[in-house]
């Protein structure tokens, strides 16, 4: 999986691509513990990601519940077949899908 | 309240009627007898009066005529007449006077001198005698009466006309006359009889009896006990006395100086309205009788018989035949009364044809639906050499109770049962839909096959007000090794035919199903060899009936079981031939109860055509791409659909990482993923299997997804996620393996 990040400041973009599983998730849920202080603005760009596991869930409610506390998360580009993911996990109920 | 029948309530009435209508009758009559026979009598009374009223007034101006003729004769011999000589004929004939007129109406020669010079035309009794001066008549009797010239004297007159012109007159006084005529009248009344026991009574003026049947001729009236006012009791009317003793009704006349009294007894005027009113009496009762009987009669054949006649055909029809008519024609009343009762009838019928033709329409809509319930294809599964089966229900009604139903556990195990509900029809029918439903839940749950029964039922006593119960007999085939583990509860004994021998598997039954709460089933085996044939059954097998009340039994089953079936579809010919010799046994006789037939064929050979694919590596998250890489190697292969194949990359992801997170924690094991696919529907089945803690990731709650971010748990959305996303998935824990399985259409 690739994990592209851009912005500056306050503001940080991050889109995926490949598989977002068991193995890889760790890896982006060390990226946002990075970037996640300070940040007012998170914005996932899902346009290349073709796959997620619960792994992957876990990673971004609670990416979520971070930016709950200081600023917006919004998600961008979701392929239908993780929106159906989503749906069924009730997660767009929680997540800010535009 | 005591009803009474309409004839004896008409009989009452009637009697009333007739009892009325006599008594008023009988009063009319009695009056008018009576009045009658006071008519009659009076009538009689007044006759027998004037007969001899009549024969004393003949008498009497008989004997005066007779004396004035002669005087006449005397008078016209000698003309010159004196006074001497008209005395001397006073004397000789015992009379009063002599008086002459002459043409002109004066009386010119008189035995007594004051008469002398009298014009008889100045007083009305005497002027009637001026007739005789006009010729036209030569004689006249008068009445006893007074006279005009001093009406306190009483004479009774006659005169004759004289030659010499003018007439003589001659009176006589009672006395002198009635000396003359007393024998006459004593001889006009001496036999007269009024009526049976009355008569007549004669006294002169001074209340002496002249003539009395009695012979008391010369005293007083008042010996007969008659006394008579005249003020107070007028001449020709009745009066009621006592005549020598005896009550009378009573009249008299006074005529010529005599008093006629004739008399009557009451008893005998009473005697003959009493005979007159018996007469009617007697006839009336016959007449009465007579018409009560024909009323009563008639009552009874037009209208008691009439009306229980219908009430016999109603009672007919209220017994369920409908095809009864009412037929009562004995007149216009009954005539319709029976064809509204007919119409009726027939409306009735019209409507329960119209009823019945919907529930038919009904019960055969019930009966798709509890068809469509039972598994009907045969062979379900086409594939397998290792076991095959085939089961039939014949229903006694549109829907019934049996049931019969399989469905595989697993790919080593098959479930099969047959069964039975108490009853029959739509009652039995929802019963048995509940029962079948209730079993399955518990088997797809994964419980073995005495915690099915137990747990099933309790579900099935719970609100079964019915009080219907289930017999059922219930196998798992275990495909490898031939083993049955079955429960019987309370169900006929299945047959085994093995080598073409037919012999019934009698081991000891379970409680039925539904009859009490928490019973504990027990778990029996049986081991079936290869090419052996398990025969499961109802009791509509046995129980057939023919038309001689015989029963099918369980010596028929065995004998036409005991064949070589050995062949291709070994399992259908078996049950239609079961069919065949139940139809021959039972002939034209009804099908009393539901037919249910299973019939079950181990081949013992393996079911190696999964052409399965494994792979075992240890059960770590380090394995999961090797793992996946290998799931995806065979959903290429089989050409899945990017989209399945993705959502069973994630399951199979969730499920290894499960396993390799918690099986063996904190040591470490191995795990077997095995794939392979299944027709009709295509779908992948994939199986894991660990040795580590048993543990069924299905029994862990459903993560809430309607939670806010903030709330929800991190974890359970794995299992969550696979359970929603492939078709089918099931745990079991056999040999000390932990099983999983999901299957999903590729």
């Amino acid at each position: 999986m690739n994990i592209i990040k851009s912005g500056e400041g306050s503001a940080l973009n991050i889109a995926l691509e490949g598989r977002l599983d068991t193995t890889t998730a760790p890896q982006l849920d060390g990226e946002i513990k990075a970037s996640v202080d300070g940040l007012t603005e998170l914005t996932f760009d899902l346009a290349g990601l073709d796959y997620i596991s619960s792994a992957g869930l876990r990673v971004l409610l609670s990416a979520q519940k971070a930016m709950n506390r200081q600023g917006q998360m919004v998600i961008r580009n979701v392929k239908p077949e993780i929106m159906e993911i989503f749906e069924v996990t009730g997660f767009v109920d929680i997540l800010t899908i535009e | 309240m005591n009803k009474k029948t309409i004839s004896s309530t008409f009989l009452h009435w009637l009697l009333l009627i007739v009892a009325v209508a006599f008594a008023v009758s009988m009063a009319f009559s009695w009056l008018m007898q009576t009045r009658t026979s006071q008519r009659s009598a009076v009538n009689l009374l007044r006759l027998n009066i004037q007969d001899v009223q009549k024969d004393v007034m003949d008498a009497s101006d008989a004997n005066l005529l007779k004396i004035t003729r002669n005087v006449a004769v005397q008078l016209n011999a000698n003309p010159g007449v004196n006074e001497a000589v008209m005395e001397a004929l006073l004397e000789l004939y015992d009379i009063a006077e002599i008086n002459i007129i002459d043409e002109t109406g004066i009386i010119t020669a008189s035995t007594c001198e004051d008469y002398l010079g009298y014009d008889m035309r100045s007083g009305k009794q005497s002027a009637e005698f001026m007739i005789l001066l006009t010729g036209s008549q030569q004689e006249l009797v008068q009445n006893y009466q007074p006279i005009s010239y001093d009406s306190s004297t009483m004479r009774k007159y006659a005169a004759v006309c004289l030659n010499r012109g003018g007439f003589v007159q001659v009176a006589y006084d009672a006395e002198s006359f009635h000396k003359d005529i007393s024998l006459q009248v004593i001889g006009a009344t001496r036999n007269r009889h009024v009526g049976e026991g009355g008569g007549i009574i004669i006294a002169d003026e001074d209340w002496i009896i002249v003539s009395d049947r009695n012979k008391n001729e010369g005293k007083n009236l008042s010996i007969t006990g008659i006394m008579i006012d005249r003020d107070t009791m007028p001449e020709g009317k009745v009066f009621q006395t006592l005549v020598y003793g005896e009550p009378c009704s009573c009249m008299y006349v006074l005529t010529e100086g005599y008093y006629i009294i004739a008399t009557m007894p009451r008893n005998e005027i009473v005697l003959q309205r009493d005979h007159s009113v018996r007469i009617t009496a007697i006839l009336e009762v016959v007449i009465f009788l007579a018409l009560f009987a024909e009323i009563f009669w008639l009552v009874r054949k037009l209208v008691v018989n009439s009306i229980n006649k219908v009430n016999s055909s109603l009672s007919k029809i209220t017994g369920g035949d409908l095809e009864e008519t009412v037929d009562v024609r004995s007149n216009v009343e009954f005539s319709s009364l029976s064809d509204d009762i007919n119409a009726t009838v027939s409306t009735l019928k019209q409507y329960i044809a119209a009823a019945s033709a919907k529930i038919d329409q009904e019960l055969a809509f019930a009966k798709n639906i509890q068809q469509s319930a039972l598994p009907s294809v045969f062979p379900p599964y086409p594939d397998r050499t290792d076991f095959n089966h085939f089961a039939s229900m014949d229903t006694a009604k549109e829907v019934g109770g049996d049931f019969y139903d399989f469905y595989l556990l697993d790919e080593k195990r098959l479930a099969f049962l047959v069964a039975d509900v108490s009853g029959k029809g739509i009652p039995a029918a929802m019963f048995m839909m509940t029962g079948k439903t209730v079993l399955r839940d518990y088997a797809e749950r994964g419980d073995g096959i005495a915690d099915i029964f137990t747990n099933s039922n309790n579900k099935l006593c719970d609100g079964n007000d019915a009080e219907m119960f289930i017999t059922a007999w219930m196998g798992f085939l275990e495909t490898d090794t031939g083993l049955v583990r079955f429960v019987n509860a309370g169900h006929n004994p299945p047959v085994l035919i093995r080598n073409g021998q037919a012999s019934f598997i009698t081991q000891k039954a379970n409680l039925t199903l539904a009859a009490m709460e928490n019973v504990r089933y027990r778990e029996q085996i049986l081991n079936l060899e290869p090419e052996d044939l398990l025969f499961l059954y109802t009791d509509g097998v046995t129980e057939a009936t023919n038309s001689s009340e015989e029963l099918y039994g369980n010596d028929r089953l065995l004998q036409v079981l005991s064949a070589d079936f050995s062949g291709e579809n070994a399992c259908e010919r078996v049950c239609r031939q079961v069919k065949r010799s139940l139809d021959d046994f039972v002939g034209d006789a009804p099908q009393f109860d539901d037919i249910t037939m299973l019939c079950l064929y181990y081949s013992g050979k393996k079911a190696d055509n999964r052409n399965a694919a494994e792979l075992t590596v240890e059960a770590s998250v380090d394995n999961l791409a090797s793992v996946l890489a290998f799931v995806d190697e065979q959903l290429e292969k089989a050409e899945c659909s990017p989209k399945s194949q993705m959502q069973i990359d994630v399951a199979v992801e969730e499920l290894f990482v499960n396993i390799a997170s918690y099986a063996y924690a904190p040591s470490k094991g191995d795990a077997v993923i095995s794939v392979y696919f299944e027709n009709e529907p295509k779908q992948a089945v994939i199986e894991f299997r660990d040795k580590g803690f048993p543990f069924d990731p299905l029994k862990k709650d459903d993560p809430d997804v309607t939670l806010s971010a903030e709330d929800r748990a991190i974890g359970g959305l794995g299992i969550f996620m696979v359970k929603k996303s492939m078709d089918d998935i099931f745990y079991r824990r056999e040999d000390g393996q932990n099983i999983l399985t999901i299957k999903k259409q590729i």
